[in-house]
């Protein structure tokens, strides 16, 4: 017999891992460490998210220049300069520092990527928990929503509401949060599902606990780790949108983002003109971030669904 | 002649925790045409042995010693390729929930087919030829041969997989709790079916369970197997009539009896040691309550206590006088294990209100004749495939009668036995009983009130009066909380402000639940407890509020045998001292009959028969409940069970019956059983059956038997 069955759900969602002491926030915070401490690949996810935070909030005190800033020498522009001492990357053809534009390019995409993340995942979890939790027409009138936010095609529709809205780079976190919602608010429905059923959740009702009570004490702390593993995806979407969208030249002219960057790069022929200098380094830091948000989601992963871990 | 030998057998696992010595130098010998069980409870090895003998263990098991022969071949030194020719060839298996084991997309007898021509090397034809006697065999017709899985019952299933196994003809037969988790009815068929073909076939069994009635039923001989060893090896017969072991006599005394019910279930404290560091003296020492210092520090060796009979254990010559003694429950209560109760490490937990001093509750004012809960014609109706996607597939929607004009009293202080099949729609009358569904008809009146239309702050009340303990302690219990919190939550919720006052209440109920100390439980969280101590948790919780009213869905079926008496004993204790009304949910008749006053039989949503549990056990008038009560096994292999009456048919809820609901599978049934519904008849004062046997009809006719898999 059997004494030990437990639901087949992911080691995180039925026990607190790691050393069982304190309040559910110790414990929620040490499943989050843990995830960092097992997988190597998350810590560096977070390590180079870290790295590229210091640099945006410090960005003033690491760029020798302005984003913008067009550099003169006696009256003329030193554009298309070759890496050098005085420029590290070399400038662009209006005269700009790429370093400087590099570093500052940290900020919209980070400010997008943490505030599109967060929408994303607040809503989603949100919805998940409604609709799982409530079912019926709550559920039926959610899941329907997220079948219309299914089949709106992302970059399209990012386009048109720039063409309404002024351009801004908060255009790409509005179009994120209106559409995105809908994978993370799936997920979290099936699960709320799930932990809706189980026995704990009845004996809360029993002894008289509101609805209010059973969503968020007894059910939304097991689907969190779900919400940050969408969140931390959010991050790599964002940042990699925002620089589709600036690439195609709907971006805001005035933020010099990292995609703005590639833009630029574009249209002044760098690339035929070889200037690997401009092109690559606003791609390396696309891809770094946009990795470091995946790694980390990966990290989640592993952590929710075991069995990932051993193949 | 000797067909299976094993010879110091051990097996270990690696976990991140070190190296668990599951089974530890086990030696067995098989002969032909023997029908060997293996008892014992969870974690005690026994999967792990089947696993080993077919080398099918998990990755992190490895065999550390020991041959297994297999006529006169050590498996352990065949190649895997070799190995694969053996497996099922010679040596087949039924695993445990072995229903799930077909595939669902291809027609069963496909896929015996398959097996046939692929493994078998049969043509086509002669597979089918086979196919059909095989299916003839374990007694399911052979038009079912082009059924798919969903389309058979459990037991169907079930006998499918058994005509799977013998289908080219292994020497032998090993099977994994072959009937844990089926209905008590198919239960009873599936073991008749092996029974049968023990005989025919002159198979050779190895089955492992944690059912010692299953063993008494099927096999002539036993082992029995605590932490990782054989600790006792004799003839089924002596097994249970002069066990060696007092491990097997805690075993005997723990499970309830229908024919001859015990008083007092005693409940063998305690668990077994942790595999990682085995004892190096007699293992069960701890829990026993005959151990002696020397048992501490001496471990025995498995010695021949009479002709064929081995066991493990120092005080074996005493064993006579110590069978007499192991019938006392107060002697269970002398084990180290139960002495040590809860100290700290949460290993131990007491078991037995019996000899304790209690400290008596305020008693709930003896009632007035108004019985606490009244059940009127209470119904429950799930309507399923309607919907947008059904009517688009053109469904017509179907009702799903789960509760069906449900009537019965609760008296103050009075427990009452709910028991049926699966489906039959028990536990949907607990959950209504609680207010966790809402009845499509019909009225629960508690103490006067009828619970349907209560206020916000009558509800609040209700929900403090009426508790609900749950069948899966593991699930019971948000994993995220302390016990301290999951008790102190109904508190909480029901305005209990004063911190002090909550935890003198929760450290008061952990005792009554018998968790002592109390504050060394306060801090735990659930996956640090045993299912047992969970349960005992559970029970805190419900009882917290201080109920009235306490519903248990299958209170004790997901516990291992020798902790299910420890709880059992405590609900009984407590509901008395608290002067708790209690309904017991449970397939178990047996349980029932131990803890129940009355017994409700449920059949497809009716109640078909109830009245107090002496007379519903000893004269069951309804012909489901004679049904019922014969499948039962007896755990004693002097007493086979009575024939079963019962004709094969599966409950089908969504027919709103005209006549009786157990019309198909009645073999009584009478024309007017199809068309008029039965009218309830008292037999006693209180022993009510719903069936034309006892009114004016009782002398029409029977209907003929219909010529369909006439098995049973």
């Amino acid at each position: 017999m059997e004494t030990g069955s437990k639901l087949d759900l992911p080691a995180v969602l039925v026990a607190p891992a790691g050393g069982p002491r304190g309040s559910w926030l110790g414990q929620f915070l040490r499943t989050n460490f843990e995830v960092f401490q097992r997988d190597f690949l998350a810590l560096l996810g977070l390590i180079i998210l870290l790295f590229f935070v210091v640099v945006a909030i410090f960005a003033p005190l690491i760029a020798p220049y302005g984003p913008t800033e067009v550099i003169e020498q006696e009256g003329i522009w030193l554009s298309n300069k070759k890496p050098s001492d005085q420029f590290i990357l070399g400038t662009t053809n209006l005269g700009r520092d790429i370093f400087s534009q590099l570093v500052y390019g940290a900020r919209p995409a980070l400010l997008v990527g943490f505030s599109a993340a967060i929408a994303v995942s607040m809503i989603g979890t949100l919805v998940g928990l409604l609709a799982g939790y409530f079912g019926g027409w709550v559920d039926a009138l959610l899941m329907r929503l997220a079948d219309v936010a299914f089949g709106i095609p992302f970059l399209p529709f990012i386009i048109v509401l720039s063409a309404f809205l002024d351009p801004s780079i908060w255009n790409v976190v509005l179009a994120m949060a209106a559409l995105l919602w809908r994978d993370s608010s799936r997920v979290i429905r099936a699960q709320v599902l799930v932990i809706r059923e189980q026995a704990f959740v009845s004996a809360a009702k029993v002894s008289g606990a509101g609805h209010l009570r059973i969503v968020f004490l007894y059910i939304a702390p097991s689907i969190l780790p779900l919400t940050f593993l969408y969140g931390s995806l959010a991050i790599g979407w964002a940042i990699l949108t925002e620089a589709s969208v600036s690439f195609l030249g709907f971006g805001d002219p005035n933020v010099v983002s990292w995609g703005y960057m590639l833009q630029d790069a574009f249209l002044s022929q760098a690339l035929s003109r070889g200037a690997f200098y401009w092109f690559i380094p606003p791609g390396v830091c696309i891809m770094l971030t946009v990795m470091a948000g995946f790694f980390i989601g990966r990290g989640y992963e592993e952590i929710l669904f075991p069995r990932l871990r051993r193949q | 002649m000797t067909l299976l030998e094993i010879r110091d057998l051990s097996v270990i696992y690696r976990t991140q925790q070190g190296t668990v010595q599951a089974v530890d130098r086990v030696a067995l010998e098989m002969h032909q045409a023997q029908h060997l069980g293996i008892i014992g409870e969870s974690g005690c090895g026994k999967t792990t042995l089947l696993r080993a003998l077919i080398r099918v263990l998990p990755r992190n098991g490895k065999i550390t010693a020991g041959q297994i022969l297999f006529k006169g071949r050590d498996l352990l030194t065949l190649s895997e390729r070799e190995m694969r020719q053996l497996r099922w060839r010679e040596i087949a298996m039924i695993p445990q929930a072995s229903m799930d084991s077909l595939n669902p997309v291809q027609r069963v007898g496909r896929q015996l087919e398959e097996l046939l021509t692929v493994r078998g090397k049969l043509d086509r034809a002669a597979a089918r030829r086979r196919a059909v006697e095989l299916f003839e065999m374990v007694g399911l017709g052979t038009e079912r041969l082009e059924h798919y899985p969903h389309e058979f019952s459990g037991g169907m299933k079930q006998r499918a997989v058994i005509a799977m196994a013998l289908a080219l003809q292994p020497s032998l037969l090993i099977a994994d709790e072959p009937v844990t988790a089926l209905d008590v009815i198919v239960q009873f068929q599936v073991l008749e079916v092996l029974r049968q073909l023990e005989h025919e076939l002159n198979l050779t069994i190895l089955l492992i369970t944690h059912d010692i009635s299953v063993v008494a039923q099927l096999c002539d001989s036993v082992a029995v197997m605590y932490a990782g060893q054989i600790v006792e090896r004799s003839s089924a017969e002596q097994f249970f009539n002069a066990p060696g072991h007092p491990y097997s006599l805690g075993l005997q005394h723990a499970f309830p009896h229908l024919v001859r019910p015990k008083d007092y279930l005693i409940s063998i404290e305690g668990y077994p040691p942790d595999l990682h560091h085995p004892p190096q003296a007699c293992r069960f020492a701890e829990r026993c309550p005959f151990a002696e210092p020397r048992c501490h520090q001496q471990s025995p060796a498995l010695e021949e206590i009479a002709p064929q009979h081995w066991a493990a254990c120092l005080r074996a010559e005493e064993m006579d006088s110590l069978r007499q003694q192991a019938g006392d429950p107060q002697v269970w209560l002398k084990t180290q294990a139960a002495r040590q109760s809860a100290n700290g490490n949460g290993r131990h937990f007491s078991g037995n209100h019996h000899d304790r001093e209690v400290k008596t509750l305020p008693t709930a004012q003896v009632a007035a004749a108004q019985p606490l809960v009244e059940v009127r014609e209470l119904s429950k109706r799930y309507h399923i495939g309607g919907g947008l996607a059904g009517l688009l597939r053109g469904q017509k929607p179907q009702t799903v009668y789960a509760v069906n004009h449900v009537s019965f009293n609760l008296q103050r202080g009075e427990s009452l036995g709910l028991a049926g099949e699966s489906g039959c729609g028990k536990t949907t009358t607990g959950k209504l009983l609680v207010k966790l569904l809402e009845p499509s008809a019909g009225q629960i009146i508690f103490d006067g009130q009828d619970t349907a239309g209560l206020s916000r702050r009558q509800l609040r009340e209700f929900r403090r009066r009426v508790q609900l303990m749950f069948q899966n302690p593991f699930e019971a219990l948000n994993p995220r909380f302390t016990l301290y919190r999951s008790l102190a939550e109904p508190l909480i919720i029901h305005g209990w402000r004063d911190k002090a006052q909550r935890r003198a209440r929760i450290i008061e109920t952990l005792e009554y639940v018998n968790l002592r100390p109390a504050e060394a439980f306060l801090d735990k969280y659930p996956h640090q407890l045993s299912g047992g101590q969970l349960q005992r948790v559970v029970l805190a919780r419900a009882l917290v509020l201080r109920p009235d009213l306490l519903i248990a869905d299958e209170p004790v079926s997901m516990l291992d045998v020798s902790v299910r008496a420890g709880i059992l004993n405590t609900m009984k204790g407590l509901a008395r001292e608290l002067g708790l009304t209690t309904v017991y949910i449970s397939h178990d008749l047996s349980l029932l009959q131990y803890t129940c006053d009355r017994i409700a039989i449920m059949y497809l949503g009716h109640v078909v028969e109830i009245g107090p549990s002496q007379d519903i056990i000893s004269q069951p008038r309804h012909p489901y409940t004679q049904a019922l009560i014969s499948a039962v096994p007896v755990p004693d292999p002097a007493l086979p069970n009575p024939p079963l009456r019962i004709r094969e048919g599966v409950p089908r809820p969504t027919q709103q019956a005209i006549g009786c609901p157990f019309v198909e599978r009645c073999p009584e049934a009478m024309e007017v059983c199809r068309n008029v519904f039965p009218p309830a008849i008292k037999v006693s004062e209180q022993h009510q059956v719903l069936c034309h046997l006892y009114g004016e009809h009782a002398a029409s006719p029977r209907l003929p038997e219909p010529m369909e898999e006439s098995l049973s």
